[in-house]
């Protein structure tokens, strides 16, 4: 189908390269250099999706991230994009979009049903009804509402693209590369300033493409792409296009999302789909200009309405007509540009004023050019459905009251201008407090809170010769203090038509007898009869209008409809705008990708994975691994047909006969070295450490200071100053910083230094009966019988020509040994461990087995210990000392810990020895109790216990120390269980230690 | 992103740090008599106001100091930086 | 009062909507009342509707600084939810979860609760058991809770990361079938509505400056609207009650901290549940909207600034991608940060205070929303009657003194650890 929008020349479109594409299924083509929503436009084609709430036929209403409407779902580089905004996205060989919010499509939508009905949907109807009976909103009529909810419709599927971020530092980041932007980023520059110059179109020069003024000797548009062009070539600056700052965080953090490939068929393999830019600018300058505001008459949401400013760009920049009979409504002398625009192009315009009177350069020209001016006039209300057809229109009396006059006249097009908004989110981000500007009924920056400066439009100032003026003199300024030097840049001469003061009228009473609906938030479908009502019914904060009509909480966030809203409010409400007050802008400015924000930690990267140096002998070795915080462990090592029972069974009991292997590389590992670090240790734990001699380690307990246990493990004695703390893989990094927290902080007189080692040690566990056999051939020359390293005692060795430490320590309840060598060696350690045990019938264990064998001795661990049990819970108060203070010790004489029948680990047991009992179950004493059934406590660990065939628990229950022997049940509601229980002893196998000293 | 001066390392962006609360919070000298409530007071109660807040970070993914840094809560401005040594 | 029904819609819609009354008064303070709120949050209002309601004290005034519901109960993630572990947080939240259900009708105002579900994923054995452990304590409290395996939650919400290429597996979850949401702004202004229709004067845009307290008495409060005298005043202003509490040389076991939220632009149905991520702090649900509704971490340190910084946001949304990696198509729409009271275990205070006539409600972490009606109902109790309800007691100021701590997560004090 051809173009019939398009005109023969014009614009900054590419003729040469024509684009082909498709919108709901049907073929259309553009051109290189087009938008989605110009390529359509250029067809003819207006209706492109449908509104929130009532379903009324939607088109275009601006040209860029004002656009309130124009939203469709994408497919692109076979990955669907649900909300695509049609004024941004450019034109690519072979797009697809279509619209959203529609069904069975945009030409005939059946729930525009809701517009028929839309007397009874006024504002916050929903708070009104569907409240009877109590279930039929969640069953009924929720389900049918959300139904109709939403845009576009994502996909399921994974996110194929790739996404970076980039952080950057510079001294001026500059939003928006218009006449303001621009000048001061070329003042900065030439100041050896490192500037970033942002842009979010795809073309530099802002309001300079499509305005009609002379810089010096050049047009608006040559002079801007003659400035890009130079600082382009400066090595001090970074020029990026369609790029938007969205977001001013705090202390001169700004985030922008480029968008890089999304103009693009496919994204290159190299390059992402976007990037996002983490900016900490020393100098920010705002340069954002200003947003188009609309006027408001009946109907004025319908297809072909649209801003004037939009309008001219379509026209200037992409060659195309929005209309063949335009109507401009303006109440400024911007809307004369536009209607100038069409009549140099064969189109003959009328342009409405309501104003009744206004002579300026612009006006003359427009008189000079013979277009229809009617002054005093107004659109009363836009004619047609799917498209603007006519309009009625009527001239308006001097106090803007009533209406006379009125007759309807044919259309295709309304341009609508109701003067200029400045776009001041990033200032108010940055903490700017804003304040209202009378003379352009919009709020404008203040003082600054942050390094911020915004210039031009953004500022309200809406000459270009001011504009030039103020941006090069701040740039040059800004740029000057951070750089200290000055190049003097001169300002050339502008040639531009001075305006006629704008009319603060906005929106066209109802004639009489009507009562069109004359929006003001064009997307969640808010009209000033919501308002009102909202007013009426005492939601009068705009804080409570806004959310009670929705305005502005759509995905334009606003940007058309927030001041015209607060005009209203102020109307009725008999206030001045500023005492109404803005809501807060927050970010980002427009909608950013949540792929772009997260960038590239996606998938296995979400988290980073630490793995031992023995990861690919576990890997190879049929190892299933599970997470231990950050770290992969191997959980068991898979046998033929075995499941995680059985192997954990066979591995455990492996350790019990004969000797078993398990990698505790992931323990975390703390060097503390220093004259005092006796003292540290002692003050730490809750035992005692002053008299550990060299080469000996001890168990050790540490307590946050209100009392709860916070970490366990071994510390040894390596040399007089030199200790080497083991924490828990889960509390490493906290234990690390809580000792460096008192070292520097609470006690800074302590000579101790911490550093963590654990990445420098690999570490293997040798358990087991036979474990003293295998650590004699593995140090053939050392002395390791019990006499020569009895339990907790510590030695160095060469394993095979690699240093070893030596720990005899034991975590299993057998004859254990900790081997760590440095991480380059574990491998080698532990192929050799296997190697040399392999006569002992050595196996390597996972920690499911280890679990398993603590479990049944009573050891705790991180299930016992988690954050809310004190040591005596534990069955550790054999391990605080009376004598010393510690940390933590002076809570533990609070009441609810010394209570009499306080709760205590203890050893739960089944009845018919049979049936295991679940984590996380409850011990109770009557099964049958009337809920809420009171619990003595919970089931903290189970295992299988391989010393006696039956399975074992342990759990943390009142009164514990009392409660040995007592029949009870362990119930797991969830699992549909009732155990009938015997509590017991936590130390069920071995309860003397004697195994560890053997 | 808070910007935050390190007295050892310079300005480093927050992510490098990790907070430490109520700077003012002064742990009681071991082995010393204290009473219940002064003892919770000093677990439980911390100061927390709208404006100049005087708290400690460390400097985690850096020279692992921790540090004084004088911040107001309501804007997040920061007034200036201290070395755990410092008294203020 | 005017009742809300599909017949007022429809009789009004002839009317052009010209007859609707205000939903809440503007008044003036009077010089003195029974009892001051102050804070019209959710909880506040709530507790005035209750005080009236259910111990008949009406001589009642709600003393906001702002606007009615401008505090946490207008910038949440709408969950509410009595999956806890501890019995205290359990029993007084599932007695909260009758109140939601019952609350449009009662309070004639469509709070759109709807119990969707919750399921908090796991992403280990450890933790499923951890779930075992919170979901059998909420199944021996008389709450509803559902042990998941990976199947079974594949069922549920298949759009989760059920792939190979995941760096934390989803083993299972726990579900409460009946948690849900509702729409948060309509719980104040019901609740507003009704406590002003039983004679309780919401004041707004009235700031409390100072407390007048004699011999350890509380008698009034000093505003910008002038003094106001009072024989019982509840402190219900989470997010402030630092500020507060210093007016009254009073220091508490909370910390103020930043808590951020976003959404996304609309999308068509994808999400039924409320979800959140096991392998660290995401929670996710969809609005009637179509809005993707998603929060985590604190911005993790003292802040009153309504507005965050974007690593935490980014921190979360990683997890949100790890967990749905559909969002990563979707848009960032709106973002927004709420003030919280962040106490030393994680649970909240409601108590009296060592001044006669002063009442205490704070603390909510970032639980509030969901405690609105409980809070209230149980707040009213302990005005009125001078002590609190058995539901509260567990509530204590003085846990921190004697050990009774309630402390769902074991972190401790460090507060801003989530």
């Amino acid at each position: 189908m051809p173009e019939n929008f398009r005109l023969d020349k014009g614009g900054l479109v590419n003729r040469n390269k024509k684009i082909s594409f498709t919108f709901n299924g049907k073929k259309y083509f553009g051109y290189e250099g087009d938008t989605l929503a110009s390529a359509l436009l250029a067809n003819g084609v207006h209706l492109v999706g449908r509104s929130f709430k009532y379903h009324r036929p939607r088109g275009f209403f601006g040209a860029g991230v004002d656009e309130p409407y124009a939203i469709v779902q994408m497919n692109r580089n076979n990955e669907i994009d649900p909300n695509v905004r049609a004024t941004e996205q450019e034109l690519f060989e072979g797009l697809e979009a279509k619209s959203v919010n529609c069904w069975p499509n945009v030409d005939f939508d059946i729930g525009a049903i809701n517009n028929f009905l839309n007397k009874f949907f006024p504002a916050g109807f929903y708070y009104k009804t569907f409240m009877w009976p109590k279930s039929f909103w969640y069953k009924i009529y929720e389900p049918i509402i959300r139904k109709a909810a939403g845009f576009g419709a994502a996909s399921i599927k994974h996110d194929k693209e790739r996404y970076e971020h980039k952080y950057e530092y510079c001294d001026l980041l500059i939003a928006g590369s218009g006449p303001s932007g621009l000048a001061s980023a070329y003042a900065a520059a030439q100041n050896g300033a490192r500037v970033i110059l942002a842009e979010d179109k795809s073309r530099f020069g802002g309001s300079l493409l499509t305005s009609e003024v002379t810089i010096g000797n050049q047009s608006g548009q040559e002079w801007a792409e003659k400035i890009i062009s130079e600082l382009k070539s400066m090595p001090n600056v970074v020029v990026k296009n369609r790029s938007q700052v969205f977001g001013y965080y705090d202390h001169n953090m700004l985030v922008m999302s480029e968008r890089v490939s999304d103009h693009l068929p496919k994204t290159d393999k190299y390059i992402p789909k976007q990037r996002l830019w983490y900016i900490r600018a020393k100098e920010v300058v705002i340069s954002s200009g200003s947003i188009e505001r609309p006027l408001v008459f009946g109907n004025n949401d319908a297809p072909g309405v649209m801003l004037s400013s939009a309008a001219k760009e379509y026209l200037k920049i992409y060659g195309v007509l929005v209309g063949k009979k335009p109507i401009i409504f303006t109440n400024n002398d911007s809307g004369y540009e536009t209607g100038i625009e069409f009549k140099k192009n064969g189109i003959d315009p009328i342009i409405l004023d309501t104003r009744k009177d206004a002579s300026s350069e612009i006006i003359k020209e427009a008189k000079e050019l013979n277009i229809n001016i009617k002054f005093s006039y107004v659109v009363v209300a836009a004619k047609g459905y799917k498209k603007v057809n006519s309009a009625d229109i009527a001239r308006i009396s001097d106090d803007k009251k009533n209406l006379s006059n009125i007759e309807n006249i044919k259309c295709d097009c309304i341009c609508v201008s109701g003067f200029w908004t400045p776009s001041i989110h990033l200032a108010s981000q940055s903490g700017n407090k804003t304040k209202f500007n009378e003379e352009i009924d919009a709020f404008i920056p203040s003082q600054s809170k942050q390094k911020e400066t915004t210039l031009g439009a953004a500022n309200g100032v809406f000459t270009l010769e001011e504009t030039l003026k103020t941006s090069f003199e701040k740039g040059s300024e800004l740029s000057k203090q951070i750089t200290n030097k000055e190049n003097k840049v001169s300002v050339p001469t502008v040639v531009e038509k001075k305006p006629s003061s704008h009319d603060k009228f906005w929106c066209v009473p109802l004639p009489e007898g009507k009562n069109y609906k004359r929006f003001l938030d064009f997307q969640n479908d808010v009209a000033v009869s919501d308002i009102q009502l909202a007013l009426r019914e005492g939601y009068r904060s705009i804080e409570h209008v806004k959310r009670y009509t929705t305005l502005g909480m759509a995905t334009d966030q606003g940007k058309t409809s927030n001041l015209n809203g607060l005009q209203l409010v102020s109307d009725v409400e008999n206030k001045v705008v500023p005492q109404v007050g803005h809501t807060t802008f927050r970010p980002p400015y427009t909608p950013v990708s949540i792929g772009a924000i997260v960038g590239r930690e996606v998938g296995k990267h979400s988290k980073p994975t630490r793995k031992s140096p023995m990861h690919y002998w576990h890997e190879k070795n049929n190892a299933v691994f599970v997470d231990a915080g950050v770290w992969l462990r191997p959980r068991y090592y898979k046998q033929g047909n075995e499941n995680l029972f059985e192997a954990s069974k066979r591995e455990a009991k492996n350790v019990r006969q004969n000797v078993g292997v398990c990698d505790v590389t992931t323990l975390g590992k703390i060097d503390i070295k220093g004259p005092d670090a006796a003292e540290f240790l002692n003050r730490v734990y809750t035992n005692a450490w002053l008299k550990l001699p060299v080469g000996k380690a001890r168990y050790g307990v540490m307590l946050r200071e209100d009392g709860i246990v916070m970490d366990d493990g071994t510390t040894t004695r390596i040399s007089e100053n030199h200790y080497h703390m083991t924490t828990t893989t889960a509390q490493a990094a906290n234990v690390l910083s809580h000792l460096e927290y008192y070292l520097q902080l609470v006690w800074p007189e302590l000579n101790v230094n911490v550093v963590s080692s654990t990445e420098q040690w690999a570490g293997a566990a040798i358990a087991g009966p036979k474990s003293r056999e295998v650590l004699q051939k593995l140090f053939p020359d050392l002395d390791v019988s019990n006499e020569g390293l009895p339990f907790m005692g510590y030695m160095e060795g060469n394993l095979f020509g690699v240093n070893a430490k030596i720990f005899r320590i034991s975590f299993s309840g057998e004859l254990a040994y900790e081997v760590n060598v440095e991480s380059d060696n574990g491998n080698y350690m532990w192929e050799k461990i296997l190697e040399i045990g392999k006569e002992f019938n050595i196996q390597p264990y996972g920690t499911e087995a280890l679990s398993t064998l603590r479990i049944e001795m009573g050891h705790v661990a991180g299930s016992e210990l988690d954050g809310r049990t004190i040591p005596y819970d534990n069955s550790l108060e054999g391990l605080v000392s009376k004598k010393k203070d510690f940390i933590g010790k002076r809570s533990l004489s609070k009441s609810a810990y010394v209570e009499i029948d306080r709760q205590k680990i203890v050893g739960v047991v089944p009845l018919d020895k049979k049936t295991s009992i679940p984590e996380g179950s409850y011990i109770v004493k009557d099964a049958k109790a009337k809920l809420p059934n009171p619990k003595l406590g919970h089931v903290s660990a189970s295992c299988w216990s391989v010393e006696y065939d039956n399975p074992f628990s342990l759990a943390i229950i009142k009164d514990g120390k009392n409660m040995i022997g007592q029949k009870l049940f362990a119930m797991s509601p969830l699992k549909n269980k009732t155990i009938p229980v015997e509590i017991v002893s936590s130390h069920y196998v071995d309860p003397k230690g004697e195994r560890v000293r053997s | 992103m808070l910007y935050i001066k390190c007295p050892h390392c310079g300005l480093r962006p927050q992510t490098e740090f990790s907070y430490g609360g109520d700077a003012t919070v002064k742990r009681p000298e071991l082995n010393k008599e204290i009473s219940d409530q002064d003892w919770d007071n000093f677990v439980y109660l911390r100061k927390s106001p709208r404006g100049k807040h005087l708290e400690l970070w460390q400097h985690i993914s850096g020279c692992r100091q921790w540090i004084k840094v004088e911040r107001d809560t309501l804007t997040h401005e920061i007034f200036t930086t201290y070395k755990a040594s410092e008294n203020i | 009062m005017q009742k809300y029904s599909v017949f007022s819609l429809i009789k009004n819609a002839f009317t052009g909507h010209k007859d609707w009354e205000v939903a809440w008064k503007d008044p003036a303070p009077k010089a003195e009342y029974d009892v001051i709120i102050i804070g019209g949050g959710g909880h506040g209002l709530a507790t005035a509707y209750y005080l009236a309601k259910e111990h008949n004290i009406t001589k009642v005034a709600i003393i906001e600084k702002g606007w009615i519901g401008g505090g946490n109960v207008g910038r949440n993630t709408t969950i509410i939810r009595s999956n806890y572990m501890h019995d205290e947080n359990g029993l007084f939240s599932e007695f909260g979860m009758d109140l939601w259900r019952n609350m449009s009708l009662d309070l004639n105002f469509n709070v759109m609760f709807s119990p969707r579900g919750i399921i908090n994923l796991a992403h280990s054995d450890a933790q499923m058991n951890a779930y075992s452990r919170r979901g059998n304590s909420m199944r021996l409290n008389g709450i509803d809770a559902v042990l998941l395996n990976r199947e079974e939650v594949k069922k549920i919400i298949p759009m989760a990361d059920f792939s190979e290429n995941v760096r934390f597996p989803i083993f299972g979850g726990l579900m409460q079938p009946s948690a849900g949401t509702a729409r948060h702004d309509a719980v104040a202004w019901g609740y507003a509505r009704q406590a002003d229709s039983m004679g309780v004067d919401i004041i707004q845009n009235c700031e409390v400056t100072g407390f007048d307290v004699v011999n350890g008495k509380i008698l009034g409060i000093r505003t910008s609207k002038g003094e106001i005298k009072a024989k019982k005043i509840g402190l219900c202003v989470a997010g402030s009650t630092n500020v507060l509490a210093e007016k009254l040389n009073m220091t508490l076991p909370i910390e103020t901290h930043l808590l951020q939220a976003c959404v996304s632009e609309p999308i068509k149905p994808i999400l039924d549940h409320v979800v959140t991520f096991g392998a660290g702090h995401f929670y996710c649900s969809q609005s009637d909207k179509g809005e993707m509704v998603m929060g985590g971490d604190l911005d993790g340190y003292n802040s009153y600034a309504q507005r965050g910084n974007l690593p935490t946001l980014q921190h979360v949304l990683t997890e949100g991608i790890a967990m749905f990696p559909f969002l990563s198509k979707l848009k960032m729409l709106r973002t927004w940060g709420g003030i919280m009271d962040m106490s030393m275990d994680g649970s909240p205070i409601i108590d009296k205070t060592h001044i006669e006539g002063l009442y205490l409600n704070c603390g909510w972490c970032y639980g509030g929303f969901k405690a609105t009606p409980a809070s209230g109902w149980t707040f009213a109790h302990t005005i009125a009657q001078d002590k609190p309800h058995k539901l509260n007691e567990g509530y204590s100021l003085n846990r921190f003194s004697t050990g009774h701590l309630i402390d769902e997560k074991g972190l401790g004090t460090k507060t801003w650890i989530s």
